[in-house]
């Protein structure tokens, strides 16, 4: 455990001191502060806006991260040789690309509390204690959740190919898997072979939807973060689902990790 | 392939010295790539075999493109063998208890250049498993013993090759490993540079650590190893001692001279070469205004000519014999070896 820890550690450290993630930090924050001005341009909905634009800048910029910085970590590594001098010590292929990955989440949680304070900070100004509620914890919550699944992706491509095409898959699989009912519908109209290949890649692909259900009908109920949102027990659900996606993406990249030559 | 020891494999050698003995070993340790888009096949090692023994500092030589490197990330279990195996103390690598015995500092390293020197040595500490008081001990160890004390707050970015060098030697003792490969621990540095490295090995082994090192730089190999080995076209030429390797023969005497008086040419002639008996056949003038400075063939007959010489009046300033030296041996298995190469 010590060596995973290391390896998280340094990941962390890594991205602590990485002027790229403050940018990006940097313009979150900016766009959640800008909502409180949005808000005083709204009628009534001013509580409302600020709540949609900084979760939106929450999300966007949480899965912005997590696909800068996982699509560079393991080829980062190779590139700059760094991994020849670590994998040669006692430890693991696969200890080393948990710890990578425990390293990314750090900083990703990180991030998402730091972005979270700010968009409650700017709440707060705006409606005082009352503008805190569960629905945002929850919210921050599954958009977490999104972010690692979204992690192991880029991850997995970044264990074998460059960091610019794996971005390009990480976004494509971000895309589509947060489309997921509605490229579902889309091959159920086509039919056929091309409805039931649709059907297999939705099967395959991640279901991103889940950590963005606000405004959406859940069974008989209607989800807002404005109002009822979602049950403990959908959390837990969708929490078992993105650790379990993850762990299998993850898997599937210590696996073609572990028989790479390091030339 | 040649061996100096043994005169046939290097295990027969092994045998002698006791399995106890041998803390590395390399068996048939061959590495074929396909490369690119039509996955051309390049046979980088093929079949190398040789053991490095506790205590020894043992020298891997070969020109650029020999397999060195390649042959070492097998070692290091960097890189997967097509056929062969390599073990340290007995166990196959990349075994984790394999690894924890052996340091490792790869060609040009490159290091984390956020952290600084003593976040890095921890880093290494904990990859070893070591408790955090004893990483902060060796650390500091280490950072005085390649000393770079002075630079322990600074990143490894503002590193100079040579500094670099070092940390990578401090990393690769951090888990106090008894076998230390270093992959061209030399290259790029300066003379002072090369000879802190060198001094660093040198102390490596009185201190009782087997050390694997390559290299192409013969002066520092014929100033540190017990052993070396000789890699041409990934194929092992020789292995062994110096002594054993380095034939014993005579391969010219360089005689120097001071001539008596000017007369014309060598023999005969006028000049400085005044009074200085005949040349024998394959002896050649070497460069040098105010001395004479002859390179006599390994047949010529030395004493008959320095008695010719002392006849004439000529002073013998010296008289040097050449041996073969580790250039003249690493130059004729490299030719031999590109000779054999398809």
């Amino acid at each position: 455990m010590r060596r995973i820890l290391a390896v998280a550690k340094n990941t962390f450290r890594e991205a602590a001191r990485n002027k790229v993630l403050y940018s990006l930090l940097f313009f979150a924050v900016a766009l959640i502060l800008s909502a409180l001005a949005l808000g005083q341009l709204s009628v009534h909905e001013d509580r409302r806006m600020i709540r949609d634009v900084g979760l939106f800048g929450v999300d966007v910029f949480s899965v912005a991260i997590a696909i800068f910085v996982g699509v560079n970590l393991l080829y980062k590594e190779l590139a700059l040789k760094t991994v020849y001098t670590i994998l040669p010590k006692p430890i693991a292929r696969w200890e080393f690309v948990l710890g990578k990955w425990l390293g990314v989440m750090a900083t990703l949680i990180a991030q998402i509390v730091i972005m979270g304070l700010v968009l409650g900070a700017t709440l707060m100004v705006q409606g005082g204690w009352d503008a805190l509620d569960e629905a945002l914890a929850k919210a921050l919550w599954l958009l977490l959740m999104n972010v690692t699944i979204v992690t192991s992706v880029a991850m997995l491509f970044s264990s074998f190919s460059s960091p610019f095409l794996s971005g390009l898959f990480s976004l494509g699989v971000f895309v589509v898997g947060r489309s997921i009912p509605d490229v579902r519908a889309l091959g159920e109209r086509i039919g056929g072979w091309a409805g039931r290949a649709v059907a297999a890649a939705c099967a395959v692909l991640p279901n991103l939807h889940l950590f963005t259900p606000s405004g959406s009908a859940l069974g008989a109920e209607h989800v807002s973060v404005h109002g009822a949102f979602v049950r403990a027990s959908y959390l837990g659900w969708t929490t078992a689902y993105a650790i379990g996606y993850s762990a299998v993406v993850l898997v599937c990249a210590m696996l073609i990790f572990r028989r790479r030559d390091f030339i | 392939m040649t061996d100096g020891e043994s005169g046939g494999a290097d295990g027969d050698d092994d045998a002698r010295a006791g399995s106890a003995a041998v803390v590395l070993r390399a068996v048939e340790l061959a590495k074929t790539f396909h490369l690119g888009f039509f996955r051309r096949r390049v046979d980088a090692v093929r079949g190398i075999s040789f053991s490095v023994r506790r205590g020894e500092i043992f020298g891997f030589l070969g020109p650029n493109g020999a397999g060195k490197t390649t042959t070492l990330k097998m070692l290091m279990g960097l890189i997967f063998p097509s056929r062969g195996r390599a073990e340290v103390l007995g166990r196959p690598v990349p075994d984790r208890e394999a690894k924890r015995r052996i340091g490792y500092l790869p060609e040009t390293p490159y290091f984390y250049e956020y952290l600084t020197p003593e976040e890095f040595l921890d880093f290494a500490g904990a990859l070893c498993d070591l408790p955090a008081a004893v990483r902060r001990r060796r650390a500091d160890a280490l950072l005085a013993r390649v000393g770079l004390d002075h630079a322990r707050g600074r990143p490894l970015r503002k590193f100079s090759k040579g500094m670099l060098q070092r940390i990578g030697i401090a990393q690769a003792l951090m888990g106090d490993p008894d076998v230390v490969v270093l992959d061209e621990p030399m290259t790029g540095l300066d003379p002072l540079g090369r000879k802190d490295i060198r001094d660093l090995i040198l102390e490596l082994g009185r201190a009782g650590k087997t050390v694997l090192f390559s290299t192409h730089i013969l002066p520092d190999v014929e100033m540190t190893c017990d052993r070396v080995a000789i890699v041409v076209g990934g194929k092992l030429r020789s292995v062994g001692s110096l002594a054993a390797l380095l034939s014993a023969r005579v391969l010219s005497t360089e005689v120097v001279l001071r001539p008596a008086r000017a007369q014309d040419g060598p023999g005969s002639g006028t000049g400085i070469d005044a009074g200085l008996p005949r040349l024998p056949p394959g002896a050649r003038r070497l460069p040098g205004d105010a001395e004479v400075a002859l390179e006599l063939p390994a047949e010529a007959d030395v004493d008959e000519f320095l008695r010719a010489a002392l006849a004439g009046g000529a002073a013998v300033v010296s008289v040097t014999p050449r041996r073969e030296s580790l250039e003249d041996l690493f130059v004729r298995q490299a030719v031999a070896g590109e000779g054999a190469t398809p």
